[in-house]
């Protein structure tokens, strides 16, 4: 990809991505892309590859096809050397270490960082944003309830200083409350600098805070605009906002 | 007598507990039984022999290079036996025929190459013994004890302090969120190895001493597969406790019933472990939030 193409601003670039589970076609030809500094919803239907988009991008799973840049270069192959390039996933269901304390967990975000300082200073600032971690510092995480685990699960995230924060339906089992604090936090992540892809099966929350949006259905963007738009469209609103 | 009989079965139970240590961090991380784990050990023990009896280095040195030699082979096993499994993520079944044909190959190469022939280590300890309340203790049993314990000690601080031990066991939780976590996982699982190894090291230096160094010699990680089901598979601490507990009560039964029936002994606690107690005496079923 040539580098001079990259609008300026624009983080993350999605193009024709194909990817297979197996002999599943799970996403063909998905084209998206993320401003720095913005909140980008992808909603959808169960199955429509959500999930499979944010794995395909964090490095998880291979792509059979089309490319993803970040800031107008190609992205490494492998997992792992993704994440020390700042892009970090909030995979559904959280996918804490449960058998390790909640200390541990938010060491383990920071993992590849070595300033020791600023690994202490980002500790603070997650207990500050949930100071009941700790008070369960060195509770076994997943002795932790639902909300407390999303909490763990984001703040493990930020302890890697992302540049780009994937969250996956980080609202998933979680009661009303909970979810509003969540997404006040993901507002409160972006103002900090850090771009948000966000992907909610909960449609009317996440178009709320949302700058644009993406319709997936069976493995295609059907639709994009911005989320106040998508949110009034009859047909948006019939298919996944419940409304008749 | 007694005093004297526990003092060995501890320090038995203590070699027992170092391959159970080794048997149990790879079971933890890859989830299969890796059976090659006694050719690392049977061939830790040559690098000791070829080490004491070539180049007569003292024990510290011999058990020095036999850790830092087993450590690197166990390395490469991997890398060549397993890893191109794991990357297509095969079943563990497929692992475990890799690792029995690892077995057969070592052992049959040291057969084809330095031969059947069983070789004795020099005496480090000659018959050297501390009297105790009556008792005389044999200075080998104490040192292999205390080295075995000393061993799995370190290894837990490792494990429960260091940035690097911490990623291991996140990655026995869940290796795919180590890996989105920036840990390179093919280093990790080098890492992992090289440690099973190098306990494999010690082990067979221990083994080679009290007994001799042979090609088959490995075929003794049967019994630390017991201790590890003992103690309850792919938990440390259960390694340690799991290798005394066979130890001791190996050479209780050997010393005052009859040594033919040790095995018999072992192999039938085996089975009524399995069948009353799976989970061991310190692996738990987790219980987890989803």
């Amino acid at each position: 990809m040539n580098p001079g193409a990259n609008p300026p601003g624009r983080c993350l670039e999605v193009k024709g991505l194909h990817v297979h589970y197996g002999s599943i076609h799970a996403l063909h030809g998905a084209d998206l892309h993320v401003d720095r500094g913005e909140i980008v919803c992808v909603v959808g239907a169960n199955g429509a590859g959500k999930s499979t988009l944010m794995w395909a991008i964090a490095g998880v799973l291979p792509l059979t096809g089309g490319s993803i840049a970040l800031n107008g270069a190609p992205l490494p192959a492998r997992a792992h050397e993704i994440v020390t390039l700042g892009v970090c996933l909030v995979p559904e269901r959280r996918r804490l270490f449960t058998a390790l304390s909640v200390r541990e967990n938010l060491i383990m975000g920071a993992v590849r960082r070595t300033d020791r300082d600023g690994i202490a200073l980002d500790m603070e600032k997650c207990f500050e944003l949930y100071p009941v971690l700790k008070e369960r510092i060195d509770q076994r995480s997943g002795t932790l309830s639902g909300g407390e685990q999303q909490m763990l699960a984001v703040s493990r995230a930020l302890m890697g200083r992302p540049s780009v924060l994937l969250l996956d339906e980080p609202s998933l089992g979680l009661a009303p409350l909970v979810t509003d604090a969540l997404f006040d936090t993901i507002l409160r992540i972006r103002d900090e600098g850090v771009t948000v892809l966000l992907v909610e099966q909960n449609a009317l929350l996440a178009l709320d805070i949302g700058d644009r949006g993406y319709v997936l259905q069976t493995g295609e963007i059907i639709k994009s605009a911005p989320c106040a738009e998508l949110a009034e469209d009859p047909l948006i609103r019939r298919a996944y906002l419940g409304e008749e | 007598m007694f005093l004297q009989t526990l003092v060995t079965g501890l320090s038995i139970g203590g070699i027992y507990a170092l391959m159970a240590v080794g048997y149990s961090l790879i079971f933890s991380v890859l989830s299969f039984s890796n059976f090659a784990h006694g050719a690392v050990i049977m061939l830790g023990a040559y690098i000791g022999l070829a080490l004491a009896t070539k180049l007569h280095l003292g024990l510290g040195l011999v058990a020095a290079g036999s850790v830092v030699g087993a450590g690197i082979l166990s390395v490469c096993n991997e890398r060549v036996a397993y890893a191109a499994l794991r990357r297509r993520r095969a079943p563990s079944l497929y692992l475990m025929i890799s690792a029995m044909g690892c077995s057969v190959f070592l052992e049959n190469m040291v057969y084809a190459t330095i031969g059947s022939r069983f070789y004795a280590f020099p005496e480090f300890f000659g018959r050297r013994v501390v009297s105790v309340g009556g008792s005389t203790l044999s200075l080998l049993d104490l040192f292999a004890f205390a080295v075995s314990i000393g061993a799995i000690l370190a290894l837990h601080l490792f494990i429960t302090r260091t940035k690097m031990g911490i990623a291991i066991r996140a990655g026995v939780n869940d290796m795919t969120m180590c890996s989105l976590m920036g840990v390179n996982t093919d280093r990790l699982i080098a890492v992992v190895f090289f440690l099973a190894g190098a306990f494999a090291g010690v082990a067979g230096v221990f083994l080679g001493i009290r007994y001799f160094v042979y090609p088959t010699m490995g075929w003794v990680t049967n019994k630390a597969y017991i201790a590890a089901v003992i103690g309850g598979l792919g938990s440390l601490p259960g390694a340690l406790i799991g290798g005394l507990v066979l130890g001791v009560l190996e050479t209780l039964v050997s010393t005052y019933v009859s040594s033919v029936l040790r095995d018999v002994f072992s192999f039938t606690m085996l089975i009524a472990l399995l069948i009353w107690l799976p989970n061991g005496l310190m692996g738990h079923e987790t219980e987890d939030k989803v």
